[in-house]
């Protein structure tokens, strides 16, 4: 088993102005789905900068199926860096 | 998750008693300095979040409303820290005024904050309860055992058993057994369907009361249920176009608060004094919160499609909640979407000695083999009166024209056109009036004498005339759109009660009926999403109905019925109409609300607490106003 850990930021968690009661909602959202992938062991969703960082076992999953399924969500994503850490 | 929300209700706590100790203390003003110490500590500590939130945010280019409270909060503990010793006016009461107002603010704030958190995380209620539905175990049989396994590791082709109370872990086909299937995960209708050989089955469904062995076909990620779960969340995601409205506003909003304040300060200033000026500027930052204004919508559209969900119908987007609340016609697809779309048979006519019994049972021998939707039609009406069908002894499917065979010494013949007999003329009348109501007549003839007609036709939908009625009783016109031909277009209208009909019509011919019926009018178009999906997609909200299992019709729609319901369109334009309504209001209310907030503080009618108050009243009132959205329920169906 291979766990890889990828960091990507996506665009359309900005934040509305107020306590990110509404970014709340989207970073539930996105947190939920991309933990309920097989093969995705961590998942944190930064709601001020749109930053998400996901440990996955790259056996059970890929970044391509990750970054889809947050694409279908309706964000645009940008992946800043990705390594091997186990 | 859960674990972080107990550990905020502990903070808040423990702020409570730190709070009443500390105001306990101060009332006595003995302890001035030790008790300023306290509540600077209380403040800093209820408040982190808030300061680090409001901070990161700018560092990132964005003025919030955390950047707000945070610099409102500094201000106070400043003011109640610095100034005694600066100004020889500022007493301990006043200095301890400052940092009790603080700790108050931070408290409030902070309390607000997990109320909404809560409130919103509640919202996704319906979502879970379809990821809590989500099969984890299932009973494999491999190598002649029964084995218990992961839900990972059940592979495709293998069969599961499911025992009676268990959830169906796969989308399959029963190869084995019969029994009741409650599929309300999906469909939304509770009332247990029967499920034999070769019927599909959904993972997440109930199986009531006997034993199934399912063929395993999809698993996990892609089962039917797994789909619905990824589409609702999609849907959520999806914006309401009024939500640019909102959004908008908050765009300026910060600023304009930031000039305000500024300007509050300023003239009070010059007037009041600085005392004066601090507590407005102070309470001018506190109540500048756009938050209800740009919860509002999200936290609807959430609910409403929540909501929908769990009746089993899916909206895909917050546009198309806005569509739908605007629909004043509804034109149907008429086979397979009024009507059940399978021929049954709904009368008989006999001739001479013969019984309905004798009719049947020929007509069911002959075609007992044949694969025809007819000739099923009629063994079905066999086995439902408990005739008994023997095998024919040789039978032929002449296609196009019917069935050929031989019981015994019998020849029996099924089918008009490859009738060699004379037709009596009582038996020509009979069929010439059958066809006229748009029914099908089978002749029977037995050893070349016709000794009875059986009537099929394809039946109305258990609760096609009920949606329609409903339609009607919220004002939307209703229309039914059909390829078939008049007769049974006008009799399949007057059973069901639309208001208009159009038949005889190609696919492309049936797009040109709803562009000319948008002319007017928004239009909802119904239909099973793959035959018509061109005429879905030209409507303006395609519905798909009966769409489990099929990922076309779901993937073409803009609202899918994940059952045969048809009710269920009344009630999504219901829910849609009652949901936009909530928007609208949650708007005007927030809009409302924040203008007479900040005039109050502007001119020094609110203390900071109260201002903090006031602003969490109306986020909070619009959050759960638009959460009870989830609350709504379709009426009942009356019981037939």
């Amino acid at each position: 088993m291979t766990v890889e850990k990828v960091i990507f930021n996506t665009t359309k968690i900005d934040c509305t102005g107020c306590r990110s009661c509404a970014t709340d909602l989207e970073a539930d959202n996105l947190r939920h789905a991309i933990a309920r992938l097989s093969g995705v062991s961590k998942i944190k969703v930064d709601e001020i900068t749109g930053k998400v960082t996901v440990e996955y076992d790259n056996q059970k999953s890929s970044l391509i199926k990750i970054t889809e399924r947050v694409e279908k969500l309706g964000y645009k994503v940008e992946t800043i860096s990705r390594e091997e850490i186990k | 998750m859960r674990e972080h929300v107990k550990g905020v209700f502990l903070v808040i706590l423990l702020g409570l008693f730190a709070l009443a100790g500390a105001l306990t203390l101060g009332i006595q003003a003995v302890y001035g300095h030790e008790i300023s110490i306290i509540l600077t500590l209380i403040a800093v500590a209820l408040g982190y979040r808030i300061y680090l939130h409001g901070i990161r945010s700018l560092w990132h280019g964005n003025v919030t409303a955390q950047l707000f409270a945070t610099i409102a909060i500094f201000i106070s503990v400043v003011a109640g820290l610095v100034l005694p010793s600066a100004l020889p006016i500022f007493g301990t009461a006043e200095a301890v005024g400052y940092l009790t107002a603080a700790a108050i603010v931070a408290f409030i704030i902070l309390a607000g904050m997990t109320l909404e958190g809560y409130i919103i995380h509640r919202t996704r209620g319906a979502l879970e309860k379809l990821i809590k539905m989500s099969p984890t175990t299932a009973r494999v049989r491999r190598d002649g055992e029964e084995v218990e396994v992961s839900i990972d590791e059940v592979k495709l082709g293998e069969i599961v058993l499911v025992k009676p109370g268990d959830k169906i872990p796969v989308d399959g086909t029963v190869i084995s057994g019969h029994s009741a299937v409650n599929q309300a995960t999906i469909t939304g209708e509770s009332i247990p369907v029967e499920k034999t050989v070769g019927d599909l089955t959904f993972a997440g469904t109930l199986n009531e009361n006997g034993v199934l062995e399912i063929k395993v076909e999809k698993i996990a990620e892609d089962t039917t249920l797994a789909h619905l779960i990824q589409l609702v969340e999609e849907a959520q995601e999806k914006k309401a176009p009024i939500q640019n409205v909102a959004d908008r506003f908050t765009t300026y909003f910060l600023p304009i608060m930031a000039v305000l304040a500024s300007s509050v300060f300023a003239a009070s200033y010059f007037t009041l004094g600085f005392e004066v000026a601090l507590d407005r500027t102070v309470t001018v930052l506190l109540v500048a919160c756009p938050c209800a204004l740009s919860i509002a919508v999200p936290v609807a559209v959430a609910a409403t499609i929540g909501n929908a969900s769990m009746n089993g119908i899916i909206i895909k987007g917050g546009t198309h909640i806005e569509k739908l609340k605007d629909v004043n016609l509804a034109a149907f697809d008429k086979t397979g979407t009024l009507t059940v779309g399978e021929p049954r048979v709904v009368d008989i006519k006999t001739f001479g000695k013969y019984s309905e019994e004798d009719i049947v049972k020929y007509a069911a021998i002959a075609e007992k083999f044949s694969e025809h939707p007819l000739s099923k039609a009629v063994v079905a009406k066999a086995s439902e009166m408990n005739i008994k069908i023997p095998d024919p002894t040789d039978f032929k499917t002449i296609p196009g024209q019917g069935v050929e065979a031989h019981y015994g010494s019998k020849h029996i013949l099924i089918g008009r056109k490859m009738m060699e007999t004379a037709i009596s003329e009582e038996a020509d009348k009979l069929m010439g009036q059958v066809e006229s109501e748009g029914k099908t007549a089978i002749p029977v003839v037995l050893d070349k004498q016709v000794i009875g007609i059986v009537v099929a036709a394809d039946t109305v939908r258990e609760n096609s005339l009920e949606a329609i009625q409903r339609l009607k009783s919220i004002g939307v016109k209703t229309a039914m759109i059909t390829g078939d031909n008049m007769q049974t277009a006008r009799s399949i209208a007057e059973q069901v009660g639309v208001d208009e009909y159009y038949a005889e019509l190609l696919p492309e011919q049936k797009v040109e009926i709803v562009k000319k019926l948008k002319n007017g009018h928004v239009v909802a178009m119904v239909g099973d999403g793959v035959n018509d999906a061109p005429a879905l997609a030209n409507s303006d909200v395609g519905f798909a109905m009966g769409a489990a299992g099929s990922d076309v019709a779901v993937e073409t729609a803009d609202v899918a019925l994940l059952g045969d319901d048809l009710t269920k369109v009344e009630y999504a334009i219901s829910l849609s109409r009652k949901a936009f309504s909530r928007m609208k209001g949650n708007i005007v209310y927030a809009f409302v609300w924040n203008i007479v907030a900040l005039s109050l503080a502007a001119f020094g009618i609110l203390t900071p607490v109260l201002a903090v108050i006031l602003a969490e009243a109306g986020c909070i009132s619009v959050v759960i106003n638009s959460a009870l959205l989830l609350l709504n329920k379709p009426k009942p169906l009356a019981k037939i």
